[in-house]
């Protein structure tokens, strides 16, 4: 047994990431489910968006990269497809230059599938340099901070840009933020100056950070990491539902789930090896 | 309730969910499984393959970045204003080009400048902020109201995640501990001792959410490129290859390609071992 134990400790890590790769590829090919219960946070965050008036206008900041996009993309997806359903007019942007070339087909996509017309029902205005300072141009004038949109038309004329000046003319803002810049920047930059109502999708690193902007009432809610999405997903395609959709981050939760069993079974018995060993050797 | 159309264009990095996939569709499925695979190779050892997909990772996303910086800094800001005769722009270009001279030895003094503008503006741009949101909003958290608390969530609500009284007086505990953890000026008593550990245990508590929170991530990412290796990111559509091809499943030809990826990459792995094992022999 102390052999055994001893051994465990040494061993190779190579073979804790077969471990690790065997449990999620297994669930996969022979998915399992267990039962979730959706976040109060991530229900807050729909409920509000229940709320929206046809008509009404929503700045989307699409703030992720390709790292991030297993952990966000559902959430983007599903959070277009509910403001489609619901007639919400959407206005998107985005402060990371590796987001339009990963966002567009999507909001195409998902624009085709609603039949929305582009400038009236929605718009892209694409990338905008300068963290911050771009926060701070959308708070102050949003057609100064996107003089042109993705396809360059003068954002000015756009439909949808009708009464729009600044970030508090939107009803609402939904942060997808991967990290720096993002939601923390939102809610520092302008959120309180302007007493703007933001929401945040974000990546599992980063909800920690977020947590108490929520807490404090700066978010009205958080979507937090791959769980944040699932629970969205399954909010969303429930009450607007698409047949053939594929939910991805809910068929990853289950997965997530067996990944954590497997990493908390390493450590709880590395931890019991360790302290035995130790005993014996004292 | 909407149907999905078929032939959707794609979402991710490669568009394939249309019926008729072409040669470079394919080409482009491949690629991305073979650097994803290539850079999991890392997991076994650092090799050829890792350091073939980490270059042309760092070369592309170097390639954008400047892409993105010309078209959406320079080109609008100062090279348009420029042509356009607006002399003021001269300034920028001015302390672009001081900036640029702290690579040299006698004129790196004049990188001073420009260096002080970016620090005096970001200071300024962050400090109201960081004051305002920051600061105040979350120092004024951390005194709740305790009876509000109480009515809204009483004792302790598991529906709500544990808030209530409890977490709300944990918190100012926790608060208080932390901050005396940190008092190094004041004499280590014993009842000092006692809250500076208390103090230490809640840090720990912090330390490990993010901790999980971090693996979470980790773990998502993994299933993110494991469910585009497995064709689970799509539909399982029936599509030719070509126009007039055999049909055949996309998860099943996904599946096929990152079989035949792993197996082409274990196979160079082992002799590119043995190689090296022979020459270190």
């Amino acid at each position: 047994m102390y052999q055994f134990l001893k051994r465990f400790q040494s061993l190779d890590r190579r073979w804790v990431f077969l471990g690790m790769a065997i449990s999620i590829v297994l669930p996969m090919l022979f998915p399992v489910h267990f039962p979730t219960k959706v976040d109060e946070r991530v229900q807050s965050l729909y409920d509000r968006l229940e709320e929206l008036e046809p008509g009404d206008k929503v700045f989307v900041s699409a703030d992720f990269d390709p790292a991030s996009r297993p952990e966000l993309e559902p959430f983007f997806r599903a959070n277009l497809h509910h403001m489609f359903s619901r007639d919400v007019d959407i206005v998107i942007g985005s402060l990371w230059p590796f987001a339009p070339p990963l966002v567009t087909p999507m909001i195409e996509d998902l624009a085709a599938q609603h039949g929305a017309v582009y400038g009236e029902d929605y718009a892209f205005l694409g990338f905008k340099m300068g963290n911050e300072l771009a926060i701070k141009m959308i708070g102050d004038d949003i057609i100064k901070a996107f003089p042109v949109d993705s396809r360059e038309n003068v954002t000015a004329d756009l439909p949808i840009m009708n009464g729009i000046r600044q970030a508090q003319d939107f009803e609402l803002i939904m942060s997808v933020s991967a990290g720096f810049p993002g939601t923390k920047e939102y809610v520092l930059q302008i959120q309180g100056q302007y007493n703007l109502e933001i929401a945040s999708s974000t990546t599992a690193v980063s909800t920690p950070d977020y947590v108490p902007f929520y807490k404090a009432g700066q978010l009205f809610g958080l979507a937090g990491g791959m769980p944040g999405s699932a629970h969205y997903e399954q909010l969303v395609y429930e009450d607007y539902p698409v047949e053939g959709v594929r939910m991805m981050a809910t068929q990853a939760l289950d997965v997530l789930n067996l990944g954590h069993l497997y990493i908390i079974i390493l450590i709880v018995f590395g931890n019991i090896a360790f302290f035995l060993t130790r005993e014996v050797e004292e | 309730m909407i149907t999905l159309p078929l032939t959707t264009t794609g979402f991710g990095i490669v568009p394939l969910t249309a019926e008729v996939m072409t040669l470079s569709n394919l080409a482009g499925v491949w690629v991305s499984i073979f650097l994803t695979l290539a850079i999991f190779s890392f997991l076994y050892e650092d090799n050829p393959i890792y350091k073939l997909a980490e270059h042309i990772f760092l070369g592309i996303s170097i390639a954008i970045g400047a892409t993105e910086i010309y078209f959406g800094v320079f080109k609008p800001n100062l090279i348009d204003k420029l042509a356009e005769g607006r002399l003021l722009s001269i300034i920028p270009l001015m302390l672009l080009v001081m900036l640029l001279l702290k690579v040299t030895k006698k004129l790196d003094y004049m990188a001073k400048v420009p260096i002080a503008f970016i620090v005096a503006a970001f200071a300024g741009v962050k400090l109201t902020g960081e004051a305002n949101a920051n600061l105040m909003t979350q120092v004024a958290q951390t005194m709740p109201d305790l009876p509000a608390v109480y009515e809204e969530h009483g004792i302790w609500s598991w529906d709500a995640d544990g808030a209530g009284v409890f977490s709300s007086i944990f918190l100012v505990l926790g608060l208080c501990a932390c901050l005396l953890h940190f008092y190094f000026s004041a004499r280590q008593t014993k009842s000092m001792a006692v809250v500076s550990k208390v103090g230490i245990i809640v840090l720990m508590l912090s330390f490990g959410a993010s901790f999980g929170y971090t693996v979470m991530g980790r773990i998502s990412l993994a299933i993110g490129r494991a469910q585009e290796l497995l064709g689970l990111d799509k539909p399982p559509i029936e599509m030719t290859i070509g126009a007039g091809g055999d049909p055949i499943n996309r998860m099943s030809l996904v599946r096929m390609m990152s079989l035949t990826t792993l197996i082409i990459i274990i196979v160079f792995l082992a002799v590119w071992q043995k190689k090296r094992n022979h020459q270190e022999d």
